[in-house]
């Protein structure tokens, strides 16, 4: 799967998971840039992201996901 | 208290510091946010709780390098958690923590989090970074009263002063109805800088107490 088609599917998947139908997805975002990622946020985005891709993050992989761009990335990598 | 050996937690505490988290986190009431929140019995939090240790993922209040524990005669009696919050660029321990309980718990849990997510959020509090980070402090009740907790509470500003001498602060977390963990972190030089409550009364099902405070030390001033 191409980057631009990973971004496609991640965008509606940000926007519900953080409320806000205005976020645009960038390989630079990070949890430091939007107001509602947080703790608990960030454990529904990645079920979300895993149902989305029907995929499994490894710990590991979770604990290298430092922006968008890695999770990209990693989701690459399992597709 | 010569009686009493301070040490890092080592490998062989876990289970012991799986029964530290759920004491702390129950805070004086009935009930575990590891099980309220996930869906999951006691028991199943406990193993669980274990599994994330286990990971060993530094930087966070599940990471058995954020321990030490207190030995009398030779077994475990107290257990204390702290860590400086995103010491040499350790993300936020906040997401390290949410990282350790998705890949831990499952989905079923965490879509079980998602209905309930609304209850918590208002006492939900952000860590600071570069400040020393205190949770799970829990000293077994027959050690109570001996000047343990002022022991453990400089030897783990000892331990992170070692670590990075510019650090200024220390702060904790910590619900309302802990009276007696309150009185501790006063005695010790804390002051409650900031509550956070809910008007939720869902709440009370499912943590221990609707109000959070955030206490604070000053260990330096610029």
């Amino acid at each position: 799967m191409e980057k631009e088609e990973i971004v496609n599917k991640l965008t509606p998947v940000f926007r519900k998971v953080f409320a806000d139908n205005s976020l645009v997805i960038t390989e630079e975002l990070s949890a430091l840039d939007v107001e509602n990622w947080d703790s608990l946020s960030h454990m529904l985005l990645i079920a979300e992201v895993e149902n989305e891709f029907a995929i499994k993050f490894k710990l590991k992989d979770l604990n290298k996901m430092a922006n968008v761009g890695d999770m990209i990335a990693i989701i690459s990598s399992k597709l | 208290m010569s009686e009493y050996l301070i040490r890092k937690a080592v490998a062989s505490d876990i289970p012991f510091l799986a029964d530290v988290v759920i004491a702390s986190e129950k805070a004086m009431s009935d009930r575990l946010s590891f099980t309220t929140l996930f869906n999951k019995t006691e028991e199943e939090a406990k193993e669980l709780i274990i599994q994330m240790f286990e990971e060993e993922v530094d930087g966070c209040e599940l990471s058995l390098s954020s321990f030490i524990v207190t030995e009398f005669e030779g077994k475990p009696i107290s257990g204390s958690g702290a860590w400086i919050e995103g010491f040499k660029g350790n993300m936020p321990s906040g997401i390290l923590k949410s990282n350790l309980i998705s890949y831990t718990f499952g989905k079923e849990s965490i879509g079980y989090l998602k209905t309930k997510s609304n209850i918590v959020k208002d006492v939900m509090i952000e860590r600071e970074p570069m400040t020393l980070q205190l949770e799970y402090f829990h000293i077994k009740n027959e050690h109570l009263g001996k000047g343990l907790d002022a022991a453990l509470m400089d030897k783990i500003e000892e331990n992170a002063l070692a670590q990075y001498p510019e650090l200024k602060k220390v702060q904790c977390q910590i619900f309302k109805n802990s009276v007696f963990s309150i009185k501790i972190l006063l005695r010790h030089g804390f002051k409650i800088v900031k509550s956070y409550k809910s008007d939720n009364d869902d709440i009370f099902d499912y943590l221990p107490f609707n109000e959070k405070l955030l206490m604070e030390k000053i260990l330096k001033t610029d």
